[in-house]
């Protein structure tokens, strides 16, 4: 129980404080703390994590950061990408797209931080 | 146009599970100027269509584990409350850096479990290589 008290805060306040990276936390929590396989874990840290969003995205709206037209167009564009993502991607290597991944997020990171 | 194709490309890599939502959030910042914070509040309303597809599939599935995920929704929306409020109270510039040094720390997380996975690999090869080796 304290175990998941920690895990539920931690990625609670991670996820309000980005709007993102809650399954970060999540993910490897489930998978190395509470014992989970893989999928299940991603399964059920998405599940776990709306909530969480739900309740963020009360305090931006309160503060009218949000901009609904953008949102719901990268909305579209998102469920089409995760539709075929997750039917095509298994074909890809994921050696490459993980390291194409890591140079680009290395690569903002060091200019979001200079 | 450009909105709908970031959406898709973070889509894409949402399917891979290695965090769509930065991709997202850094996409809008670099391509569409968008604040930062604005930016991770437009995650939220991409997040929330997106992720209920997903939710109600496995939901139907009976792959949710509602045993473990109850208490961890509970803190979890504690911890969203402190998290949400402290950000909408920092200012944009310096919320953009913390979240550059919350990139770097997932970065060198992957790194650490794509070296660990390699050697792993790298010595079951070899070791099933010796076993061959062995038999012949």
């Amino acid at each position: 129980m304290i175990k998941k008290t920690i895990i539920g805060l931690l990625a609670g306040f991670i996820s309000g404080l980005f709007s993102s990276g809650g399954g970060m936390v999540l993910v490897p929590a489930f998978v190395y703390i509470l014992k989970l396989n893989e999928s299940d874990a991603r399964v059920n840290s998405v599940f776990c994590i709306l909530p969480m969003v739900i309740t963020s995205a009360f305090f931006f709206y309160k503060n009218n950061y949000i901009n609904w037209k953008v949102g719901m167009l990268c909305a579209i564009g998102g469920v089409v990408g995760g539709f075929i993502g997750a039917k095509i991607l298994h074909k890809i290597p994921d050696k490459y797209l993980k390291l194409f991944f890591l140079f680009f997020l290395i690569y903002s990171a060091i200019r979001m931080i200079i | 146009m450009k909105e709908i194709i970031i959406g898709f490309v973070s889509g894409i890599v949402t399917a891979t599970g290695m965090g769509g939502g930065t991709i997202l959030i850094l996409c809008l910042g670099i391509f569409m100027n968008m604040n930062q914070h604005i930016a991770q509040a437009t995650n939220l309303v991409f997040f929330i269509p997106t992720s209920i597809v997903a939710i109600l599939y496995n939901i139907v599935k009976k792959k949710i584990n509602f045993k473990i995920c109850t208490p961890i929704i509970i803190f979890g929306i504690i911890g969203a409350i402190i998290g949400a409020k402290l950000s909408v109270n920092i200012n944009a510039h310096s919320l953009r850096k913390y979240f550059g040094v919350f990139l770097l720390i997932i970065a060198g997380n992957e790194i650490y479990s794509l070296l660990k996975k390699y050697i792993f690999l790298n010595k079951n090869d070899n070791n099933n290589r010796e076993k061959q080796t062995n038999k012949s």
